[in-house]
C-alpha cells in the first residue's frame, strides 16, 4: 500500500501524526532563544607576550619574529598579522571559518611550547585568547553621580558591578570612568633634601608603621590570650604623625615633609553622559550566551540596584544590543505574517473555494513549524537567516499541495468517489511532486556545504529550506489527499456573496487564459521574430549591469555610532576634555536626531578590561552615541555619519578621526571597510609611501576614515644615563632608573584598608616638583653608601619621538591605510584606489595589496559562484533524469538568463547592490524559475503523447498551465513582497535578496511563458523535419536498390 | 452459471464491490492493475506520462438468474461519469470445482 493510499485510508492517523509534528514543534518554538545572526565560531587566536624593558624593535626582532616563525605552521592558518610595541608582543592568528577552534588553540599551544626555549630570559609565558563576537559588549549603562562621585567606583564595584557579573552568562563587568581611591603622599624634594630623607626612606618608614602583628599566646590564669599589635591606620590623617626622622634633635613628622592626600588615582579616563560625569559600566557576555536572555536578566535585575543605590547616583542604559535584535526579529516574524496572509488570498483568488484554501494553506503552518524541531535540535536560534528562510520557503510549501489538490479536483469532476479520487489522483502525479521538490533541494542543499563565511552564514538556510520542503511534500502527499478526500465535494454551494466578489476574478483569469493562448500562438508563427526581441531584451537588460555596485553584507542602520577622535599625542587631558565638551555641545544643536552621546577621555587603568582593550590615552576621545528610533527620523544612520565626519574634517584641532556607523558593535552589518596594506622593511620609505597614497585616497569620493595604522612618534623625554659616570657612583641603570619611577610614577609604599577594601599608599613628588626638565636633572639619587648624586651629573635629559609600534603581516612589516566606504560601493573605491596607487612612485622593495572586506567579499563571490555552477548543474540533472532527455532541461535552462535580466533590472531600478544576500537570492531563482519551465514542458510534452500536433500541443499546453504557474509564481513573489518593502531595523540585511528574488521570477516568468514554447515548438520542428529527411533519404535509398 | 467480467476505471472498484454484494455475490477474482482503450469513447487508461489513469478488471460467476441485475447496476454506475467508463462482458461456464 502506497503511502498516500495508507494516508487516505487512516485519517485518523495521519492526523495525529501532523498534530503530533506541531505540537512538538510549537514546544520548540517556545523554548528557541533570540539572536541576530546565526552563532559564528571565532575565527581568531591570539598570542600575546611581555617583555618588560624591551623597545618595539628589540620585541619585534627578540620575541615576535621568532613566534612569528614556528606558528606560521599550524594548519588552516588565512592571516598571521602582529603588534610590537615597548614590552609588549601581540599575534593575531586568523583562520578559515568554520574550524574548530579548541583543535587550533591546542595546536597554537604546541608550537610555543617548542620555540620557547629559543625566546629571551626575561619573556613572560606567552598568552592565548581566543576571540569572537562574544567579546563585544552586551550592555553600556552610565551612571552618574552628584555628591558620592568620590566614592563611585566602590559603590558601583559593590552594589551594580557585584550582582550584575553574578547573572547567567554575564562575562566580565568593567566600570570605566569612577575614580579609585587612592592616597598619595606628595613629597616636597626640597625638603627631603634638607633633612637627608628620601621617597624610598619614607616608603619605609610607611610600610613600617602600617602593620598589625601577631604576638603570641600567654596563659592568664585559666585563659589563654593571644598578643597582638594593631598598627594599621585607622585613618588616612594617621600618616601625618608618623616620625620619619631626626634633625639637630628635633622630631621629624610625615606632614613636615610632604602633604597627605587622600583622593583618586592620578591619571584616570574621565567619562561623561550627555554632559555630566560618571562612570560607564560595560556588560560582557560569556562566550556562547544569549545575548537576548543576558540583556533581559539585566534589565530585571536593574530595579532591584536601583534601590540600594544612593539617591543621587543615577543609572541609565545606553547601549542594549538586544533592543536591536529584537527589534530585527519582532519586524521580520511581521513580514512572515504578511507573507503568509499574501499567500492565502492567492490561493483563495485562484482556487475560488475556501475549502480547498484551507486544505492547501494547512501544510504552511505544518511544515514551517517542524522547522522549528530543526533549530531546536541542533541548538539554533531564531535569527535572521532562520527568519528570512521562513520567508522564501512560505510561497514555495503550497506548490506541491496544490498540484495534487488539483489533479484530485480533475477526478472528482470526472466523477470519482473522493476517496478513490485521492488516491489515483495523488498516485498521478506523485513523481513529478517529488521531482520538482528534489529541483528546489538540489539549489537549497549545497548551500549548507558551502565553506568560508558565506557557509556559516548560509548553512541554516540550507537545512531550513531543505527541511521545510521535504516536510511540505510529505504533507502534500499524506495530508492533503486525506482531507481532501474527506472535506472536498463536488459542486460546492456558493454563497451570493462569495459569487459577487469571486465572478469578476474568475472572468478576469479566464480572459487571461485566452489572451495568453492567442500570445503563445502568435509567437510559435513568428520563432524567429521573438527569439530576437528575446535575445535583445537580454542584451538590453544588461546594461544596468554597469551602474550595480558589489559590497560584502548589506550596511544596517542600528541608530548607533561610535566615534574615536584623536588630538595631536601628547595633548593633555583637559584640553581634550574641554574639545570633546564643546563637540557634544555642536552635535546636540545640529543633529536632533542624537538621542544621547557617551564619551569618555584619557587612559583606562589597567583593571578596566574593556577600556584596556580599545585605544585610549590622554589626547582620545571615545565617543559612542545613540539616535532617536528608525522610524521617527528622516536621516539615516549612514547620512549623519557622513556629516559628522565632514564636521570633525573642518576641526584644525584634531589629528586623526573615526567615525564608526552601527557602533562597531556588531562584527556584520557594519559598513564596509577598504583597507591598503603596504609592505616593506625600511620605516622611513614606507612612511612617505602611506603618507602620500592617504593623501590621494582622501580625494577620492566615498572613502571616508582614512587613517594610517602606523601610530604617531610621539614624543617624550628620555634620561640618558652615562654609564661611566654611573659606575663612577656605584650605580647601575636599573637603581638609577628605579629612582626616577619612584619619584615621578610613585612608589606604593603600603596599602590602607578600610572596611574589607584595600587602598594603594604611594608616595611620590608633589605635582608641582615634577613639571619640568630641570626638576627631573634635580632628582637626587642614593647611591649604595647612601651618598646623593644628581641625575644631571649622571645624565642628560633629551626629548625624542619614540618609534611607533611594528605591525606586521604574514611576517612582513606592514603599514596600513585603513577606509570606509560610504556613498560609493567597494569596486568602484577599489578601481579608484588602483588608479591613485598606479600614479604613485613606489620604490621596488615595497609592495602593497588591498585587503579589508574586499578580500572577504571576494572570497565568499568566489565560494558562491562555485556553488551557482554546481547548483546549475544539480538542476540540470534533475531535470534530465524527470524527463529522461537532454533536449528538454536545456530548452528549460533558457529561463535562468532571463532571471538574471530581472535580477539587473530590478537591483538598478531600486538602486541596491549586489551583495552577499542579492548573491543567494539568485542562487535560488535558479531552482524557482526552472519550475516554471518544468511545469509548461511537461504539459506540452503530455498533449504530444496524446497525438496532438506541435503547436496544438504548445498552445493548448500553455493555456491549460497558465494558472498554476502564475499561481505558484505569484505565491512566492508574494511570499516574498513583505521582506521587500519592510522598512523595520534590520531591513537592509534581507532586502536585496527579495528584492532579487521578485525581480528575477517577475521577469523570467513572463518571458519563460513565451520563450518556452517558441523555443520548444523549434527544437520540436528540427526533430521532426530531420525526421523526414532521413525518412525521405531511407525511402529514395530503398528506390534505388529496387 | 455465467461468468461476468468487468473492467473498469479504478476509481469504482469501492462502488462495484457493494453492486456485487447486493445480489449476493461473494466469489470474484480481481486485476488491480490493468490497461485499456474503449472502442469508441473515451480516454485510454494505460498508466503512462500522457494518460496516468489506469483500469481495474473482476471477473465473477455467479448464477444465471443475477447477471442481470448486476449488469442494470454496472450500467447505472456508469453513467454517473462519461469520462470514466465500466464495460462487462458474460460467458458461459462449462463446469468448475
Amino acid at each position: 500500500m502506497s503511502i498516500y493510499e495508507s494516508a487516505v485510508k487512516r485519517p485518523i492517523m495521519t492526523a495525529l501524526i501532523f498534530v503530533a509534528v506541531v505540537v512538538l514543534g510549537i514546544f520548540s518554538y517556545t523554548n528557541l532563544p533570540i539572536d541576530l545572526l546565526p552563532k559564528i565560531e571565532t575565527n581568531s587566536i591570539m598570542v600575546l607576550t611581555t617583555y618588560d624593558g624591551a623597545s618595539a624593535s628589540d620585541v619585534e626582532t627578540n620575541v615576535t619574529k621568532p613566534l612569528e616563525n614556528s606558528l606560521n605552521t599550524v594548519s588552516n592558518l588565512k592571516n598571521i598579522t602582529s603588534v610590537s610595541k615597548e614590552n609588549r608582543s601581540i599575534i593575531t592568528l586568523e583562520f578559515d571559518y568554520g574550524e574548530d577552534i579548541d583543535v587550533l588553540t591546542n595546536d597554537v599551544r604546541d608550537k610555543l611550547n617548542m620555540v620557547k626555549s629559543y625566546l629571551p630570559t626575561g619573556i613572560q609565558e606567552p598568552i592565548i585568547f581566543k576571540f569572537s563576537t562574544d567579546m563585544i559588549p552586551v550592555m553600556l549603562i552610565s551612571a552618574s553621580a552628584d555628591k558620592s562621585l568620590p566614592a563611585l567606583y566602590k559603590i558601583l564595584d559593590d552594589k551594580v558591578a557585584n550582582p550584575l557579573a553574578r547573572i547567567d552568562g554575564v562575562g566580565s563587568v568593567s566600570i570605566s570612568g569612577a575614580p579609585e581611591r587612592e592616597i598619595h603622599v606628595y613629597v616636597d624634594p626640597m625638603k627631603l633634601e634638607a633633612y637627608n630623607l628620601s621617597v624610598e626612606a619614607i616608603s619605609q618608614y610607611i610600610r613600617m608603621e602600617n602593620v598589625n602583628t601577631p604576638a603570641g599566646n600567654m596563659d592568664v590564669g585559666n585563659e589563654t590570650y593571644s598578643l597582638r599589635v594593631q598598627g594599621e591606620f585607622k585613618d588616612p590623617s594617621e600618616l601625618n604623625k608618623i616620625v620619619v626622622g631626626t634633625y639637630n634633635g628635633k622630631t621629624i613628622f610625615l606632614s613636615d615633609v610632604a602633604k597627605v592626600d587622600d583622593s583618586e588615582q592620578e591619571r584616570l579616563q574621565e567619562s561623561f553622559t550627555n554632559g555630566t560625569q560618571g562612570a560607564t559600566i560595560v556588560v560582557q557576555k560569556q562566550s556562547g550566551s544569549n545575548t537576548v536572555k543576558i540583556a533581559d536578566a539585566i534589565n530585571k535585575a536593574l530595579p532591584d540596584i536601583k534601590k540600594t543605590l544612593p539617591a543621587d547616583i543615577k543609572l541609565n542604559v545606553i547601549i542594549d544590543t538586544s533592543d536591536q535584535i529584537k527589534n530585527t526579529i519582532n519586524g521580520l516574524t511581521e513580514t512572515v505574517l504578511y507573507a503568509f496572509l499574501f499567500v492565502i488570498l492567492v490561493v483563495l483568488a485562484f482556487l475560488g473555494r475556501w475549502r480547498a484554501t484551507v486544505i492547501i494553506i494547512l501544510t504552511i503552518p505544518i511544515s514551517l513549524i517542524a522547522a522549528f524541531i530543526y533549530l531546536y535540535g541542533t541548538g539554533g536560534t531564531l535569527n535572521i537567516i532562520s527568519l528570512s528562510s521562513l520567508s522564501i520557503a512560505i510561497g514555495m510549501v503550497v506548490d506541491d499541495a496544490i498540484v495534487v489538490l488539483e489533479n484530485i479536483t480533475t477526478h472528482i469532476e470526472r466523477g470519482a468517489r473522493p476517496k478513490s479520487a485521492a488516491v489515483h489522483g495523488t498516485n498521478e502525479v506523485a513523481l513529478s511532486v517529488v521531482a520538482s521538490t528534489l529541483t528546489i533541494i538540489a539549489v537549497f542543499f549545497p548551500l549548507t556545504l558551502v565553506s568560508g563565511m558565506a557557509g556559516v552564514m548560509f548553512e541554516q538556510l540550507g537545512w531550513m529550506v531543505t527541511i521545510i520542503i521535504v516536510v511540505s511534500m510529505i504533507c502534500a502527499l499524506t495530508l492533503t489527499p486525506m482531507l481532501t478526500s474527506q472535506l472536498l465535494k463536488l459542486d460546492p454551494n456558493h454563497s451570493k456573496a462569495f459569487k459577487i466578489i469571486y465572478a469578476p476574478i474568475e472572468k478576469a483569469l479566464d480572459k487571461l487564459d485566452s489572451m495568453y493562448a492567442k500570445l503563445v500562438n502568435f509567437a510559435v508563427r513568428h520563432r524567429k521574430t521573438i527569439v530576437g526581441l528575446a535575445i535583445g531584451f537580454f542584451i538590453l537588460s544588461l546594461l544596468p549591469l554597469k551602474g550595480i555596485g558589489t559590497e560584502f553584507i548589506p550596511a544596517q542602520d542600528n541608530g548607533r555610532i561610535s566615534a574615536t577622535i584623536e588630538l595631536p599625542v601628547g595633548t593633555r587631558a583637559e584640553i581634550t576634555k574641554s574639545v570633546a565638551h564643546q563637540l557634544r555641545k555642536n552635535w546636540q544643536k545640529k543633529y536632533p536626531e542624537l538621542d544621547m552621546i557617551n564619551f569618555a577621555v584619557g587612559q583606562a587603568s589597567s583593571s578596566n578590561v574593556w577600556g584596556s582593550l580599545q585605544t585610549n590615552g590622554s589626547n582620545i576621545i571615545s565617543m559612542n552615541m545613540r539616535l532617536i528610533p528608525l522610524e521617527n527620523r528622516s536621516r539615516t544612520l549612514f547620512q549623519i555619519c557622513d556629516s559628522i565626519r565632514k564636521d570633525l574634517d573642518y576641526m584644525p584641532e584634531i589629528a586623526k578621526s573615526k567615525v564608526t556607523a552601527g557602533g562597531g558593535m556588531s562584527m556584520m552589518g557594519g559598513q564596509s571597510t577598504l583597507d591598503l596594506e603596504i609592505y616593506g622593511y625600511d620605516f622611513e620609505s614606507t612612511d612617505k609611501v602611506a603618507q602620500e597614497l592617504a593623501g590621494r585616497f582622501a580625494k577620492i569620493p566615498g572613502l571616508t576614515n582614512i587613517n594610517i595604522s602606523r601610530e604617531d612618534y610621539s614624543p617624550e623625554f628620555q634620561v640618558d644615563f652615562d654609564r661611566e659616570k654611573l659606575a663612577l657612583n656605584g650605580l647601575n641603570i636599573a637603581t638609577a632608573s628605579n629612582y626616577l619611577n619612584n619619584r615621578i610614577n610613585g612608589l606604593t609604599a603600603s596599602l590602607y584598608r578600610e572596611d574589607g577594601d584595600e587602598y594603594n599608599i604611594k608616595v611620590m613628588y608633589a605635582p608641582e616638583f615634577r613639571k619640568s626638565v630641570e626638576d627631573i636633572e634635580n632628582i637626587l639619587i642614593y647611591n649604595s653608601q647612601g651618598q646623593p648624586v644628581r641625575l644631571k651629573e649622571l645624565g642628560k635629559v633629551v626629548e625624542r619621538f619614540t618609534p611607533p609600534t611594528i605591525e606586521r603581516k604574514n611576517r612582513q612589516r606592514v603599514v596600513t591605510i585603513a577606509s570606509t566606504v560610504s556613498g560609493t560601493t567597494i569596486d568602484k573605491a577599489v578601481a579608484a584606489m588602483n588608479k591613485e596607487i598606479s600614479q604613485v612612485d613606489i620604490p621596488s622593495d615595497i609592495y602593497t595589496k588591498i585587503a579589508g572586506t574586499y578580500i572577504d567579499q571576494q572570497d565568499s563571490f568566489k565560494d558562491l559562484f562555485s556553488l551557482l555552477l554546481i547548483i546549475v548543474m544539480l538542476v540540470f540533472i534533475v531535470m534530465a533524469s524527470q524527463f529522461e532527455s537532454l533536449t528538454y532541461p536545456f530548452i528549460i535552462m533558457f529561463s535562468v538568463p532571463f532571471a538574471i535580466s530581472g535580477v539587473i533590472l530590478a537591483l538598478g531600478l531600486t538602486g541596491s547592490t549586489l551583495n552577499m544576500m542579492s548573491f543567494v537570492g539568485m542562487i535560488m531563482l535558479v531552482g524557482i524559475v526552472v519550475k516554471n519551465g518544468i511545469v509548461l514542458v511537461d504539459y506540452i510534452n503530455l498533449n504530444r503523447e496524446r497525438g496532438m500536433g506541435i503547436i496544438r500541443a504548445v498552445v493548448s499546453g500553455g493555456k491549460s498551465r497558465l494558472r498554476p504557474v502564475l499561481m505558484t509564481t505569484l505565491t512566492t513573489i508574494l511570499g516574498m513582497l513583505p521582506l521587500a518593502i519592510s522598512h523595520s531595523e534590520g531591513s537592509e540585511m534581507w532586502k536585496p535578496m527579495a528584492i532579487t528574488v521578485i525581480g528575477g521570477l517577475t521577469v523570467s516568468t513572463i518571458l519563460t511563458l513565451i520563450i518556452i514554447p517558441t523555443i520548444y515548438t523549434m527544437f520540436a520542428s528540427s526533430k521532426i523535419k530531420r525526421q523526414h529527411r532521413k525518412n525521405k533519404k531511407l525511402m529514395l535509398e530503398n528506390n534505388n536498390i529496387d | 452459471m455465467k461468468s461476468i467480467f468487468i473492467a473498469f476505471d479504478q476509481a469504482y472498484y469501492e462502488q462495484i464491490l457493494p453492486i456485487l454484494s447486493n445480489n449476493h455475490v461473494r466469489g470474484f477474482t480481481r486485476w488491480e492493475e490493468v490497461q485499456g482503450r474503449g472502442s469508441k469513447t473515451g480516454n485510454p487508461h494505460y498508466g503512462n506520462h500522457a494518460w496516468p489513469t489506469l483500469n481495474s478488471a473482476m471477473i465473477t460467476v455467479v448464477d444465471d438468474s443475477k447477471v442481470k441485475p448486476i449488469l442494470e447496476a454496472l450500467k447505472k454506475l456508469d453513467a454517473t461519469s462519461d469520462q470514466m467508463g465500466i464495460r462487462a462482458f458474460v460467458w458461459n461456464i462449462e463446469d468448475g470445482m
